[in-house]
């Protein structure tokens, strides 16, 4: 009985019996054995088999559908986790920690952000205050600078410039003899 | 504790003798001109800054290897009043929340033991990682409008309306908004500077199951598919009017939605920019049209289109192929108009054609 709790011998073992079954019924008729008045069936009441009285009156339905709607009844949120003492010590101390980095990260950014919008604040000061205001173009440079000509048209930011980051760029950036 | 204090003042000798060269190196990013310009009065500031104390009062005194000596567990134990609960005792998370008045409390959703944990992160996203060290930059410099220092601001009217004291109660009355129907107040663009740089907030995702009507298996149909695409479990919205038109009865399911946020939402929007919208045939792109007025972006995918979803490429089998559903996407930004949201996204990736209405 080693082999009784492989799975492969629990999948096979309904078709086996089965089987047998099959090959005792067609051997040796039940009704010979077992008198008819003793064991009365109760589904032979009716004549008609049971499956077919069932399935006359619905349509079809498409199995598919019913495995969607069984998969669609699991349960919206498992059990909760249940950890020891030390294991949830752990785990506050290593989201404590992620937390901590995650706000040293975010901070970061926006410093470096920070850093260039004053530059830029800094850069479009000194262009505004370059030339004495008598001469001639005064303030040229900073007009230029300030142009926003067309970046909320069409093509204002290029097709091209979205590409998102990745590990292993493609040696080519571009395909720009492509057409349809 | 003489020999204590001895260490600290030692220690803080070693740190004020280190951390000039440390403040010079810590700017890694070197200018020409920057450096040029600082050269001769470098050395003054730093004479200057020669007086000051380098390192901050607050510093903890005590140093980190006695305290490490000095923990005993086991005296700390003993000392404890009450024992603790054995370490297999479970704090169990109420399954409702009853209120803030009840005792019985659920734990934040950061907490193993809350219903609402979910682990994770696993993976930064790639569109998060990109916005971050070239998109936001970009949109920053190119919008840049400059306000010289001493700017004056010109006061704007009111744009609600205020009562007239006419009643003692008009006395601490919210102000009324626009005169009309239908009249709302509308968002006002804002320049864009570090602080407030337009970036996805969360994307919604709708479908209107027209089949749910008859049948209800539209409906789950549609719902697992979009639970597949979005990884968000969908809400079932009831018709809130009968429309005789539409075939629509009051209060029948007939239509779902998502709601994505953070990583997801980040996720969602690169999948449907690099992996669905070149795929699809004959696409012009995004009507320029779109938009709220409040920087919030809308556009649909029609059947063809959500077939394209990877989710649904995988296992595509697995759907009835008549009953699956096309779906709208909601990009909400915190952009506060229309051009700036499309600026984004257009950096993005994705293409608008047509009319660009603000």
């Amino acid at each position: 009985m080693a082999y009784a709790h492989t799975p492969i011998s629990r999948l096979l073992k309904p078709l086996l019996q089965s089987f047998r079954s099959l090959s005792l019924s067609s051997n040796a008729p039940r009704a010979a054995s077992f008198p008819s008045s003793i064991f009365p069936n109760p589904r032979s009441f009716s004549t008609t088999p049971a499956r077919l009285a069932k399935q006359q009156g619905r349509p079809k339905k498409d199995p598919r559908i019913t495995l969607i709607r069984y998969h669609l009844q699991h349960p919206k949120t498992p059990r909760p986790l249940r950890l020891s003492r030390m294991r949830a010590l752990r785990h506050w101390t290593i989201h404590r920690a992620w937390m901590l980095a995650k706000r040293k990260k975010l901070a970061g950014e926006e410093t470096e952000l920070m850093r260039m919008y004053q530059s830029m604040h800094s850069a479009c000061e000194e262009l505004r205050t370059m030339d004495s205001p008598g001469t001639r173009d005064a303030g040229r440079l900073y007009r230029i600078a300030l142009e926003k000509k067309g970046i909320f048209k069409h093509g204002g930011v290029p097709i091209e410039y979205a590409r998102l980051q990745t590990d292993t760029p493609g040696r080519e950036p571009w395909n720009h003899g492509w057409t349809r | 504790m003489s020999l204590r204090e001895l260490s600290s003042i030692f220690y803080r000798l070693s740190r004020r003798a280190v951390r000039p060269s440390a403040t010079i190196s810590q700017n890694c990013r070197r200018y020409a001109s920057t450096e040029a310009s600082r050269a001769s009065p470098t050395q003054e500031v730093s004479e200057d800054l020669q007086e000051l104390e380098s390192v901050s009062s607050y510093y903890p005194i005590s140093n980190p290897n006695e305290d490490i000596k000095a923990y005993d567990p086991v005296k700390r134990v003993q000392g404890r009043r009450r024992q603790l609960p054995p370490s297999r005792y479970q704090f169990r998370s109420p399954r409702y929340y009853r209120g803030p008045l009840h005792p019985h409390q659920p734990p934040p959703p950061s907490d193993p033991s809350s219903r609402l944990f979910v682990p994770g992160p696993f993976s930064h996203t790639r569109l998060e990682q990109t916005y971050q060290s070239t998109i936001a930059p970009d949109l920053m410099a190119m919008t840049y409008v400059h306000t010289p220092p001493g700017t004056v601001k010109a006061e704007k009217g009111d744009r609600l309306r205020s009562w007239d004291g006419s009643s003692p109660y008009h006395k601490g009355r919210p102000k009324r908004g626009p005169r009309g129907p239908g009249e709302v107040l509308r968002v006002m663009e804002k320049d864009i500077n570090f602080r407030n740089i337009p970036k996805i907030e969360s994307v919604v995702v709708h479908s209107m199951v027209k089949g749910a009507l008859d049948d209800s298996a539209h409906l789950h149909v549609a719902g697992i598919m979009l639970q597949a695409v979005t990884g968000v479990r969908p809400v079932v919205h009831r018709a809130k009017h009968s429309e005789a038109q539409f075939g629509i009865r009051i209060s029948q399911p007939c239509s779902l939605t998502c709601t994505m946020r953070g990583n997801q939402a980040l996720d969602f929007v690169d999948k449907c920019i690099n992996l669905v919208m070149p795929r699809i045939k004959d696409w012009p792109g995004v009507k320029g049209t779109t938009g709220d007025g409040a920087g919030n972006i809308s556009f649909g995918f029609n059947r063809e289109g959500a077939i394209l979803f990877p989710e649904v490429e995988v296992n595509y089998d697995m759907y009835p192929p008549k009953m699956i559903p096309g779906f709208h996407v909601t990009i909400r930004t915190s952009a506060t108009s229309d051009r700036h949201a499309r600026l984004l996204l257009t950096a993005l990736g994705v293409p608008f054609y047509g009319k660009l209405v603000d």
